[in-house]
């Protein structure tokens, strides 16, 4: 980007960059967490809400298995302990993709952006 | 009738009358207090995302960059003025601290992209068949996106250091997992621009794994909100 | 309740491969000040949570009624 002075900075902003169609790619995405209607009757409300639901489900089970993780790490666990824990998360990564499946979501839908703090997920 | 409303703004006098908003509308500077908001009528209920509005939107808010730096509003506020003046009056000091964080600066983006090793995808479902199994898959996985997230942080750290000395304030948002890995926002003075955009230029090339994307300057868009928006709605202080 | 978000409707001009059309977007749509009162977002649309968590309070609050009102229908 060469400065020029003349450049007023009413003038639409410079963009520069050598890889335009990756940014364009990955930018996309902006556009996409808009919705492609906004309407409140009963429909989106029940989906809106499992989403959201489903949501925190999702951020909890992922704490759990890093929990079940660190403690399998930190070695106090029995073999016995680790398998039924392990069975336990993979039954509830299950039963959530289920739930995801029947409300017909996907991992980027229950992804909340939450701005400065980042992405949920 | 509505309000469509662009922008806060210090002082503006004159307004040039001649710019046009959304869908042609004529723009005006609408005093309260000591402030002025740039407002277009609007006659319907919803503001279309189109090309035509978001450029019509970004055009009357860089129309008065030249004179002075205004806090946006977000595209697609349609107000009255009944609500503008009493959400101005409200929060006048908050607003006033943030010209004074703003005044004088214009906003400069970064954007990266790093490309994602994809070798700590899981396995299929049907491969694991013990809770055992899982668990030492997540773990290997997790150790994966640790590293990402390591990564990530040091590429933020980095581009920070690049730039501290000619920012004035930064909005950094880093998502470890994905390809546009950091999205930074800097507040920079407008006679920095020239150093700033030098330092990246040549900092760029010291990193030539890495993508980068380079606009501005803008209008301070990521730095005009007054309070985090949960703190305001749960009255948190 | 309306809002600004509430009143947009995205069109399908989104095959658009506008590199500044999409960084214009990416600083006016998410960023900017933003008029409170104003702004509440159907139940749907939870990726705006941010701006607005009490706005998800409200609107879990009107989820109940609709829901209550469809099982006494």
């Amino acid at each position: 980007m060469e400065f020029s002075p003349e450049n007023p900075l009413t003038a639409e902003p410079e963009i520069e960059t050598s890889h335009a169609e990756e940014f364009v790619e990955q930018l996309r995405c902006v556009t996409d967490t808009l919705p492609s209607r906004i309407n409140i009757d009963a429909q989106s409300v029940e989906q809106g809400l499992a989403k959201l639901v489903l949501t925190l489900i999702e951020f909890i089970r992922r704490l759990l298995e890093k929990q079940a993780v660190r403690r399998m790490e930190g070695g106090d666990l029995s073999p016995e302990q680790i398998e039924e824990l392990g069975l336990a998360l993979m039954k509830l990564e299950a039963k959530l993709q289920e739930l995801k499946t029947q409300f017909g979501l996907t991992d980027d839908d229950l992804n909340l952006d939450l701005g400065p703090i980042g992405r949920l997920i | 009738m509505k309000l469509y409303a662009y922008c806060l703004v210090e002082d503006l006098d004159p307004f040039d009358a001649t710019t046009r908003g959304i869908s042609g509308a004529a723009v005006r500077a609408l005093q309260i207090d000591e402030l002025a908001v740039l407002v277009s009528d609007f006659n319907a209920d919803s503001v279309a995302v189109t090309r035509e509005n978001a450029l019509d939107h970004a055009a009357v808010v860089r129309s008065v960059l030249d004179r002075t730096t205004p806090l946006p509003f977000r595209f697609g506020t349609l107000v009255t003025e009944q609500q503008l003046r009493s959400y101005i009056t409200s929060r006048k000091p908050a607003l006033q601290t943030r010209f004074a964080h703003v005044r004088g600066c214009v906003e400069m983006s970064v954007k990266i992209i790093r490309e994602v090793s994809t070798d700590n995808e899981a396995p299929k479902h049907d491969e694991i068949t013990s809770g055992t199994s899982f668990l030492e898959e997540k773990r290997r996985a997790l150790l994966g996106s640790e590293q990402k997230a390591t990564e990530a942080t040091e590429l933020s750290t980095w581009l920070h250091e690049q730039v501290d000395s000619l920012t004035r304030d930064e909005r950094v948002v880093v998502r470890p997992s994905e390809k546009l890995v950091l999205a930074a926002a800097h507040l920079v003075e407008r006679d920095k621009i020239p150093q700033y955009k030098e330092k990246l230029a040549a900092a760029r090339k010291n990193r030539t794994e890495l993508h980068f994307l380079f606009s501005g300057p803008w209008p301070p868009y990521s730095f005009a909100n007054i309070e985090l928006e949960f703190k305001t709605q749960f009255g948190v202080s | 309740m309306s809002s600004s978000f509430d009143q947009m409707i995205v069109t399908e001009e989104w095959e658009s491969t506008d590199l500044s059309l999409l960084e214009t977007l990416d600083h006016v749509l998410n960023r900017g000040l933003v008029i409170a009162g104003e702004i509440t977002i159907s139940v749907a649309d939870i990726d705006l949570i941010f701006v607005g968590l009490n706005v998800l309070v409200s609107s879990v609050e009107t989820a109940h009624e609709v829901l209550r009102k469809r099982q006494t229908e």
